[in-house]
């Protein structure tokens, strides 16, 4: 143990067992091959805008998916829970023509329903988060398509919003940049407070860790786990709202990629399955990242479908890397030990 | 008597397939001899179910495959590129998509025992990653998304076929002996116990001398190879590949799964339960057709099935464990 240097400030090891060095050199990496390839036009605005509103929609769904994820749960209703949202606005105010914040509550509303219909079973049951959210994905599923079709009789419901709140949820600045990327760089703040500043993120990280041992040390496991899922209910939820008040239009289907593609961004953002281990700058850089690629290919003039096959490379390298990095990590742990 | 019918793992499975079929005669007014004639929801029943029996094993053995959605349609396309597109005889495109599978089914494996990343992310990985694949491969060499193929007769007859000149497919039959064959090596042979042992606890099982990873990397195989053949079949049967389609599958297989009484945790789980699992799903999917009720609440009836099996599951697997201590106790 004395040959052990115990190292202050900066150092590389350090640095490299950061859970989101990994993510960072990832996202460079694809930034300067698509750069390279689609030339002036993807490094200006075009480019940007084009990517970032892609982010900006599947990034508003990562936090909170990852948060679930570092406290070992997964949520796979959010792919239906973005048309249901959007249905419930589109049917409320657009169909029934009633002022828009009250379609917005209901729409957020539904969202937090479903999340906490599925936190409660998570809790009271040992069934996997994974077949509950399932299971809700199915139900919501359906009801959003039986209930439009009762209602409204079509599967998709037009919604004309006022000037206001369209300014304020589906704007496109300058013509390009949708209003959503502010909305997601305000979530971004508010989840980096809750998971990195307040002891709730403590209690996440713990949960994720040994939940026995975080209820046995007073975390209120439970409430955390409701709560967590009710997150990720409402930012699915303010998506469907977002995309409503952006197209003008609420289709039943359209949220299944959503599902897949918020896992991805957080698993290439160096967030673990396995729970106790990630960050919300990484869930980022893995939201900017797998955004980049998939935009990055139409501007580099490539065929669209190599975007997926660099997406699914970049998926298995991200997780063998963090496999790397965290065993790195842990064996410094226990030197220091 | 009663008792021991409920601690089969099976047995949520069958009240659920009764279950479904009471309510759609109640509130659907369906008729049943119809609905046992009808080809429909039997062809879909053996299209999922094929690909559903070895990812069942590999859910007892405590992992879970997801790439099967892309293992479709790659099956699929394989066939029609080598045997459509290239004309070379049918033999090298059943060949080639039963390889396509082998191959991808042993990177899953590999991986997943070579590391520490759940499976669920590595086949998320292989999914995405296949689905470029076969959409780029096809567009590069036949610059088109959708590929005709004209099997041979003996083909048609073994995989494309229509049984007795009705709409009922062939593949039902491969179902079928897949389902007994999986019944052997499950509940019959030594692997079947060491697939549990696996799922139940993995580091016991490896010091009780079971080659643990050689069999999680022969179960991803065999779970991708039956995707690619079941695209292969329907290549066959249809005339034609698509490179779409197939995303849906990996949900639907999943739930007939489940709905079967395995447990995602592994250890606890039943080829008769699956096979079960398969039907209810099946019929709930495509024998609402047959009821007055709207099409449209099919996925509620599904969402709503999935969770009322899996927490009668977890009530039996407790009735069935409480009963094993109880026993134990008494000879103490």
């Amino acid at each position: 143990m004395q040959t052990q240097s115990v190292s202050k400030g900066f150092s590389l090891g350090d640095l490299a067992r950061r859970p989101e060095t990994g993510s960072l050199i990832g996202f460079i990496a694809v930034y300067i091959f698509f750069a390279s390839l689609g030339g002036a036009v993807f490094l200006g605005a075009p480019g940007w805008s084009s990517w970032l509103n892609i982010a900006a929609e599947v990034g508003i769904i990562a936090l909170p998916v990852g948060l679930l994820m570092i406290s070992g749960e997964f949520d796979l209703s959010v792919g239906s829970i973005v048309p249901a949202s959007g249905m419930t606005l589109a049917m409320i105010c657009g169909h029934f023509g009633m002022p828009a914040p009250v379609g917005i509550v209901a729409a957020l509303g539904v969202g937090m329903l479903v999340g906490y219909f599925n936190g409660l079973i998570v809790t009271r049951t040992t069934i996997p988060s994974l077949i509950v959210t399932i299971g809700s994905m199915f139900a919501v599923m359906g009801l959003t398509l039986g209930f439009a079709v009762l209602i409204k009789g079509s599967t998709s419901v037009s919604y004309v919003p006022d000037a206001t709140t369209k300014a304020l949820l589906g704007q496109f600045i300058n013509g390009m940049f949708n209003v959503a990327i502010f909305w997601w760089l305000g979530f971004v703040a508010v989840f980096f407070f809750l998971l990195q500043l307040s002891p709730f993120g403590n209690w996440v990280f713990a949960i994720g860790g040994d939940r026995e041992s975080a209820r046995n040390a007073g975390i209120p496991t439970d409430k955390v786990s409701i709560s967590l899922f009710m997150m990720s209910g409402f930012c699915a939820a303010f998506v469907g709202v977002a995309q409503v008040m952006t197209y003008q239009t609420a289709q039943v289907a359209g949220g299944q990629s959503f599902i897949f593609n918020s896992i991805m961004c957080v698993v290439i953002g160096g967030v673990l399955l396995t729970g106790g281990a990630g960050s919300i700058i990484g869930i980022v850089l893995g939201t900017m990242t797998f955004a980049v690629v998939n935009q990055g290919i139409f501007f580099a003039a490539l065929d669209p479908n190599i975007g997926s096959i660099i997406i699914g490379a970049l998926l298995l390298f991200a997780v063998l890397s963090n496999d790397r990095f965290r065993t790195l990590a842990m064996n410094a742990a226990t030197k220091k030990k | 008597m009663i008792g021991n019918l409920l601690r089969l793992p099976a047995a949520a499975s069958i009240i659920s397939l009764f279950g479904v079929l009471c309510f759609y005669v109640v509130f659907g007014g369906v008729d049943l001899e119809k609905l046992g004639g009808a080809a429909s929801w039997v062809n879909y029943a053996a299209r999922i179910g094929i690909v559903a029996l070895p990812v069942g094993l590999l859910m007892i053995a405590g992992e879970i495959d997801i790439s099967i959605g892309a293992m479709i349609p790659a099956g699929a396309m394989t066939t029609a590129i080598i045997t459509g597109h290239y004309e070379l005889p049918m033999i090298f495109g059943i060949l080639g998509a039963l390889t396509v599978g082998v191959i991808v089914g042993l990177i899953n494996g590999i991986l997943a025992v070579r590391t520490t990343v759940p499976s669920l992310i590595i086949t998320l990985g292989t999914l995405v990653g296949m689905q470029g694949v076969v959409l780029a491969g096809s567009k590069l060499l036949t610059g088109s998304a959708s590929v005709p193929i004209q099997a041979p007769e003996w083909a048609k007859t073994l995989f494309g076929q229509l049984l007795f000149g009705g709409s009922h497919q062939v593949i039902i039959i491969w179902w079928v002996l897949f389902a007994i064959l999986f019944w052997f090596i499950l509940h019959k042979s030594i692997y079947g116990n060491w697939i549990f042992a696996i799922g139940g606890d993995r580091v016991s099982a490896r010091n009780s001398g079971i080659p643990v990873d050689k069999m999680k990397v022969l179960l991803f195989v065999l779970t991708s190879t039956s995707a690619a053949f079941v695209g292969m079949c329907h290549a066959t049967l249809f005339n034609s590949a698509q490179v779409s389609g197939g995303m849906n599958d990996i949900f639907n297989i999943i739930v007939s799964v489940v709905v079967g009484g395995v447990l995602l945790t592994g250890g606890f789980g039943s080829i008769t339960g699956i096979f079960i699992g398969t039907i209810t799903f099946a019929i709930v999917n495509k024998g609402i057709d047959f009821t007055a009720i709207d099409r449209n609440w099919s996925n509620l009836i599904i969402g709503m099935t999935l969770l009322m099996a899996v927490a009668m599951n977890e009530h039996f697997r407790k009735l069935a464990l409480s009963m094993v201590s109880k026993k134990k106790t008494k000879v103490a």
